[in-house]
């Protein structure tokens, strides 16, 4: 599977700086602080809790993480109301009222009919089961927005994330042939259970430097004119300066960049800055609230 | 870096995990154990990388992340100095611990009630105390609306919960069980089984003024806010007159005289101004992204006086709306007759409000059941 020439195994990540120049490679531009967390990760196989504002590359650092180890990455969205039959897996009932059916005029014990039924073609797995049966390498699954789900939820996910297996009733219980590297994700909007948070390395991803978000922006868009990613760079981090409700993160970076390179412009002037707006602030308050401050203040 | 090098063996870590816990950090023998595995894989590195791993490893929140350098630093530089650095006297700018201190007992105004419980109140004396304006009420007659008032919102909370129940009986088919019971009649799904909704309790937030104009209530409203506790999933409970306090942990306790004692500690604006906009704004900007959602119920417990501006405030009722399900604004005084909410505040504030209703008695307070 590891073949693709930017995919290491884990034991060739020696320390954290071959592992800063893996992710650069991969075009994730990262700092000491989350590449030795993401090194413990690898090394301890210890759950990964990443917290931030919306727009920093938080789910990114699963995906790199993943691609750097040429492995499978399964993603589980949480939201609320998020429920086993989703996140773990479910009986494929169509197939089995089919089976159900065709077993009609055999002559076979209803316990024998009954173990078809529950057999593995008809489990449909969810992201949760799929990181567990995993066969090859141990996959990175990422739980993204935990703080979606609910707090029952939660619950479940701490018993996963101490044994890494799961009990399907009619099957038995199935165990990680490989322990999968746990990545989840938070934007803070509730707080997380202690003991969720307790069983994880912990990482709060701020707002980058003038210089790393530079890094990024020339990283992720290769043809971008150095002039053009210092402006845009420098307003959006003006932008962050002014209390708005959301914030824009190094997203909305990416995408004004790149909005003004599609536009054929070469330089972020007060007109640009007008068309491309709703790449930086997301709703009518926060619009109106940079307008106000001065457009042309936060250019200079 | 001019610091020595940090001694990075079990013992030291094991002590520094010591030290900052009673920093306030929550470290747990679990987060030591992962520490000492962290050092121990990630060899040897400079200071900086030896102090990022501890970080990701010890600390579990964005205030334990920010708070961690100061402790690194206050640790490893003692320690060069100092022999035994477990003793740990308190540091300024310490973060709170997350269970606050019982406070000194003082004597709330309003407890002694409790405990005495022996009070005959007959029907006709119950309505009575329902309906009175708690601004009016006696000093006789205390004791007695303490009782009704707690025993009233025990069998609403009863009820409430109750209600929620029978509304939310099955309403869709589950397929698995219904499989699992065809299996016996050749697979004919005769007996079909449903799976009901999980009864969605609802947050609550609460917002309750204690400026000078509300002070003839705000005790009584306090206890509102407590009992209400007992059935929403959760209720987080905030003060505010110029500032915003949270008095969530205080409230979480079993014990209302105990909790009122510690009020009187916490909130430093009794009975100040008033600027709601402002404090509004603080809340939202302090607590809105964490506590704000789909199936939160706002409460505002204010007489709408505002000091503040009008457009704050109407701007910050309009950002808190469109987060929340439903934003209830409880005026006490709606209970007067010839009270019209025609105050700069309150006319501004009135678009943005679902409910707007009084909060002057008992009874009152009573008829909210049917909003929440």
């Amino acid at each position: 599977m590891s073949t693709s020439p930017t995919s290491l195994q884990n034991n060739q990540v020696k320390d954290v700086d071959t592992l800063i120049e893996a992710f650069e490679r991969l075009g994730y531009v990262t700092d000491r602080a989350l590449a030795t967390s993401v090194y413990l990760v690898i090394r301890l196989r210890k759950p990964f809790l990443i917290e931030g504002h919306a727009g920093l590359g938080k789910t990114e650092v699963a995906k790199v993480l993943a691609a750097m180890l040429g492995t499978r990455l399964i993603r589980l969205q949480c939201y609320e109301g998020l429920d086993v039959s989703s996140a773990v897996y479910e009986w494929n009932y169509q197939k089995q009222l089919l089976a159900i059916k065709i077993q009609e005029k055999t002559q076979q014990a209803v316990e024998e009919k009954e173990k078809h039924i529950f057999g593995k073609e008809f489990l449909l797995e969810r992201p949760l089961l799929q990181s567990i049966l995993e066969e090859n390498a141990s996959p990175v699954l990422l739980i993204d927005e935990i703080d979606r789900a609910d707090e029952a939820f939660e619950a479940f996910l701490l018993e996963l994330l101490s044994d890494f297996q799961i009990s399907v009733p009619e099957m038995g219980t199935i165990k990680a042939k490989h322990i999968p590297y746990v990545i989840l994700t938070s934007n803070r909007t509730r707080e997380l259970s202690d003991a969720l948070k307790r069983r994880c390395l912990y990482h709060w991803i701020d707002y980058p430097s003038v210089e790393k978000e530079l890094k990024i922006v020339r990283a992720r868009l290769p043809g971008v004119e150095e002039e053009l990613s210092r402006q845009v760079v420098r307003f959006v981090q003006a932008a962050r300066q002014l209390d708005l409700a959301k914030p824009p993160g190094v997203t909305e970076t990416l995408d004004c960049a790149l909005s003004v390179m599609s536009l054929g412009k070469h330089k972020l002037d007060i007109q640009t800055v007008e068309e491309t707006l709703g790449c930086v602030t997301k709703s009518m308050e926060d619009t109106a609230k940079l307008r106000a401050s001065g457009i042309e203040r936060l250019l200079s | 870096m001019p610091h020595e090098e940090p001694d990075r063996s079990a013992a030291s870590i094991i002590e520094f995990c010591q030290f900052a816990r009673t920093q306030g950090l929550f470290v747990g023998i679990h987060q030591t154990i992962a520490a000492i595995e962290a050092t121990q894989s990630i060899g040897d590195v400079d200071r900086q990388v030896f102090t990022f791993t501890l970080r990701t490893a010890l600390t579990s929140s964005k205030e334990e992340w920010d708070l961690f350098d100061q402790l690194f630093e206050a640790f490893w530089d003692r320690s060069q100095r100092r022999p035994g650095p477990g003793s740990g006297e308190p540091k300024e700018g310490k973060i709170s611990t997350r269970r606050p201190k019982a406070g000194p007992r003082t004597f709330g105004s309003l407890s002694s009630a409790e405990g005495e419980g022996k009070a005959v109140t007959g029907a006709s004396a119950q309505q009575r105390i329902q309906k009175m304006d708690f601004s009016n009420i006696g000093h006789n007659d205390l004791a007695a609306l303490e009782q009704v008032s707690l025993r009233l919102f025990r069998r609403m909370s009863l009820r409430l919960s109750r209600k929620r129940k029978i509304r939310n009986l099955a309403d869709r088919v589950d397929v698995r069980r219904t499989i699992r019971r065809s299996i016996p009649r050749g697979g004919d799904p005769i007996v079909l089984a449903f799976q009901g909704r999980k009864p969605q309790k609802h947050r609550l937030v609460i917002f309750l003024d204690i400026s000078g104009s509300m002070n003839p209530y705000s005790l009584f409203l306090v206890r509102f806010a407590f009992a209400l506790q007992k059935y929403f999933k959760r209720v987080d409970s905030f003060l505010f007159s110029t500032d915003v306090v949270e008095i969530t942990d205080v409230l979480r306790t079993r014990d209302l005289p105990d909790a009122l004692r510690g009020l009187s500690q916490r909130a430093a604006g009794w009975a100040g101004g008033t600027k709601i906009g402002e404090s509004l704004s603080d809340f939202n900007r302090q607590y809105g992204r964490k506590l704000l959602s789909t199936n939160t119920v706002f409460i505002i417990l204010s007489d709408g006086w505002d000091t503040g501006e009008p457009e704050m405030l109407a701007a910050q009722l309009h950002r808190t709306r469109r987060r929340v399900q439903k934003l209830i604004w409880l005026n006490p005084l709606l209970g007067l007759k010839e009270y019209k909410p025609i105050t700069r505040g309150m006319s501004a504030a009135l678009p943005y409000v679902d409910v707007f209703a009084p909060a002057h008695n008992l009874e009152s307070l009573l008829a909210l059941e049917r909003f929440l």
